[in-house]
């Protein structure tokens, strides 16, 4: 930043920080700050804007020691919204006082660029910083949910079980259809039961997803049984004209087990005594 | 590039271990079918464990080698189709409805002996 406008911005920053202070408690919105105490509240706001004036000084527009301040923000939850509403509020103030005080900069363009350009500089960087930790929690809860999600479970020989909970999207269906066939090789399973006892609601997307998975397992050498078909679902089915005749479906994971034991010729015994 | 044909007492026994060209792959049509009228076979196991890719070509000459086959009188079952080839086959949608399939060779033949009793 231009030395001069620094210097006076600097001469200047008791005044602002007061009328800062003054006027940033207005945004306190009800639910997302209302859990932190008010002597914290003032600290941080404090702090805040003395960092923000801090970077003043910067001779360049690297403000990097915002970072870990950021971060804290960040950790601590408050709102974006309060971040950016403040800053707004922040340079309001900033070109009020100045432009009041100093009359020999009144009408300077070159002022107001300089302030426009600083607080946008430290804007973006807030942006970026609280993006990125929610790109990284959004992330984090995909690898969560991926590692939740298609689960194979060899039940007895030759025949698996693969439940599903939850909606699924064109992603997930990938996912399970890659699971259910490398899956099948590892096993060596020759019924695969697929269970969608979990899964909401079952629309012409979802049903496409579930013949395509189980005409793959046929391709590498398995057969597939839908199980855990509910009322409801049954009644979409039939009211969307989907046709899951290929393969054999039953209403429960019990009734799909003794016909996937019937079709390795299999079944469970009673024993004697 | 030819692909060896064995034979088994009634079968035709086919383990496709090299990447399929358009080439090989109608040869190896000419090749499945004129074994079959020479051996008399009732039944042909083509494995296709070492094959990584199918284009929707070298799909179409299956699926009629496989319905060819069968005018002939010989069932077909295809075995070992990978994952990610499946995945493909799908994904173009091709379904090979028709086709028998099993997981290795082992389960390939006893498919096979199901299908002809029954």
């Amino acid at each position: 930043m231009n030395a001069n406008i620094s210097h006076i911005i600097f001469k200047h920053k008791e005044s602002i920080i007061d009328q800062w202070l003054e006027e940033i408690p207005k945004f306190r919105t009800e639910d997302s700050l209302q859990n932190i105490t008010d002597a914290m509240y003032e600290n941080t706001n404090r702090e805040f804007v003395d960092k923000l004036l801090s970077t003043v000084k910067n001779q360049t527009n690297d403000h990097a020691d915002l970072v870990p301040f950021t971060e804290r923000l960040i950790q601590l939850g408050w709102p974006l919204n309060y971040i950016t509403r403040g800053l707004q509020e922040f340079r309001k103030i900033t070109v009020a006082t100045l432009s009041k005080s100093e009359t020999d900069y009144n009408d300077s363009i070159e002022l107001l660029q300089e302030i426009e350009n600083w607080i946008d500089e430290i804007v973006n960087l807030l942006v970026n910083e609280y993006s990125g930790s929610w790109e990284n929690t959004v992330f984090l809860q995909k690898m969560a949910l991926k590692e939740l999600s298609a689960p194979l479970i060899p039940v007895v020989d030759k025949i698996s079980v693969m439940p599903l909970i939850g909606t699924i999207d064109t992603e997930r269906a990938k996912h399970i259809m890659e699971n259910l066939l490398t899956g099948v090789i590892e096993h060596r399973a020759e019924v695969v039961l697929i269970d969608i006892t979990g899964v909401p609601v079952v629309d012409t997307m979802v049903a496409h997803h579930i013949i395509q998975a189980s005409e793959a397992v046929r391709l590498v050498g398995a057969k597939c049984i839908l199980v855990g078909i509910r009322p409801e679902i049954a009644q979409t089915i039939v009211n969307l004209g989907i046709n899951l005749n290929k393969f054999p479906t039953k209403s429960t994971l019990k009734k799909g087990i003794e016909t996937a034991l019937e079709m390795t010729k299999r079944q469970i015994v009673e024993m004697e005594g | 590039m030819r692909i060896p044909i064995l034979k088994l007492r009634d079968y035709l026994l086919i383990s496709v271990q090299v990447e399929l060209d358009d080439k090989t792959a109608l040869q190896f049509q000419e090749d499945v079918l004129s074994k079959i009228h020479e051996e008399g076979s009732r039944g042909v196991v083509i494995d296709l464990t070492s094959v990584e890719m199918i284009d929707s070509f070298i799909a179409k000459v299956l699926g009629d080698v496989v319905d060819m086959s069968n005018l002939m009188g010989a069932k077909v079952v295809l075995t070992g189709i990978q994952p990610p080839v499946a995945i493909t086959l799908i994904d173009m949608g091709i379904m090979l409805e028709d086709v028998p399939t099993a997981l290795d060779l082992e389960q390939g033949l006893d498919r096979l002996q199901l299908e002809l009793e029954g």
